[in-house]
């Protein structure tokens, strides 16, 4: 019996720089971010995701880089950005409705 | 090697903030951050809600399985969703999912005794953790004109008809069932940008001026001043310019990278909470997608296990 990893891919055999990364249990939710995140690097000439079936819960992200990166290290380097991106949004976040409250009490 | 870092760094304004609504803006990001926040808000933050119950006493014109689902609908305070572990994941527990760290119980007795139809609401469920109880919705601030809130009725009794029960409260999200969903609505919409072509303003009567003003049925500008402040906006205010042999005074485009973001809550979580605790539901997702370092490893042409064997 196979037990599937989480996040699992296969490097293209025709095309150098080139890998497919299986991510299972995930939907557009993570798809699209990922891909719209890995479109910003300059490095990475094709990117793109698929939901193979709409019943089956899984996605592949298909990743072409450069030779100045790799497929591997463009897609960290995408989770890594849209984390630091969500912690700025959340502070962002919690000052504004710290301002807002605070000036909402000054003013009874 | 590290890369260049190609964040983005989004912007937050606050319109409105209530108990249960809030509408805020976005800005300098991308549609999909906007739409995964509205996703994950929708179907993906934990909350508690009944989940199994044990019927002891049931005469009530409604079936053991019609109260079982009403029951789970019932929105319960559900702060501490985000720090409870889910029933399946619990060690604590002999596996039967019903200890005091992975679920919450209620009980409800009711029987009717008088002639009087009694309504049996969500006031009448005892919870055992007073954080975790059904959620009130008595508006404090509208005073006397409301009669005494009742709270949802579950099920209305006869004189002679009973209901005793006893209920668990799991952990779970709205993926797997919409009673898990805390958020009533979730929208978000481009804000617009408004361009009003001065020179052929200028060609306008006032009169004509002020019938465009008018025709908007929201009020979009003000006479004499073009303001561009506008939530909404609609067709008609073009439909007019060009009826009045005018066409390309006012132009409306919808700004990419600007959203405003309406959240409406169920009552189980506050609507600000909601939305923090969905930017960490995301922040936890994509950790779990990320690339371990034993698959990359193991890989034969990009690992640096690879490179050694190639010589490199």
């Amino acid at each position: 019996m196979q037990i599937t990893k989480r996040v699992s891919y296969e490097r293209d055999t025709k095309i150098i720089n080139a890998a497919s990364f299986t991510i299972e249990r995930e939907d557009h939710t993570i798809g699209n971010i990922v891909r719209m995140q890995l479109h910003r690097d300059e490095n990475v000439l094709f990117a793109g995701y698929k939901l193979p079936h709409p019943l089956k819960y899984k996605i592949i992200i298909r990743i072409h880089t450069t030779s100045q990166s790799s497929p591997m290290q463009a897609y960290n380097q995408a989770i890594n950005d849209l984390d630091k991106e969500l912690d700025h949004l959340k502070n962002a976040f919690e000052a504004e409705l710290a301002r807002h409250s605070g000036s909402q009490s000054r003013q009874y | 090697m590290e890369g260049v870092s190609y964040q983005r760094f989004p912007k937050i304004k606050i319109r409105e903030v209530r108990d249960d609504f809030m509408k805020f803006e976005l800005r300098e990001t991308d549609s999909s951050i906007a739409n995964a926040l509205r996703r994950v808000m929708i179907a993906e933050v934990p909350t508690i809600a009944i989940d199994l119950v044990e019927i002891e006493v049931n005469s009530s014109v409604l079936n053991d399985e019609f109260i079982a689902h009403r029951l789970g609908l019932i929105p319960l305070t559900s702060e501490r969703a985000m720090g409870m572990r889910f029933s399946r994941d619990c060690d604590a527990c002999d596996g039967d999912g019903q200890c005091e760290y992975c679920s919450v119980e209620f009980h409800l007795r009711a029987k009717c005794i008088n002639d009087q139809t009694l309504d049996v609401t969500s006031k009448d469920l005892y919870s055992s953790d007073h954080t975790v109880v059904p959620v009130d919705f008595s508006d404090s601030s509208s005073g006397f004109d409301n009669s005494e809130n009742k709270g949802i009725i579950i099920v209305k009794l006869r004189r002679g008809q009973e209901l005793i029960l006893r209920a668990i409260a799991r952990k779970g999200i709205g993926k797997d069932h919409a009673k898990w969903s805390p958020a009533a609505t979730v929208t978000f919409m481009y804000e617009p940008d408004i361009y009003i072509n001065e020179e052929l303003m200028e060609s306008l009567t006032p009169d004509e001026k002020r019938e465009f003003v008018e025709s908007s049925p929201t009020p979009v500008f003000k006479f004499d001043e073009n303001t561009n402040q506008a939530y909404t906006y609609d067709e008609e205010v073009i439909k007019k310019a060009e009826s009045m042999g005018k066409p390309g005074l006012v132009e409306i485009r919808a700004k990419e990278d600007c959203f405003i973001f309406t959240v409406e809550s169920t009552g189980a979580i506050k609507a600000s909470q909601l939305v923090l605790n969905a930017i960490d539901v995301l922040k936890q997702k994509l950790d779990a997608v990320r690339l371990s370092a034993d698959t990359v490893e193991a890989d034969e042409q990009f690992g640096e296990l690879g490179a050694h064997m190639r010589g490199g």
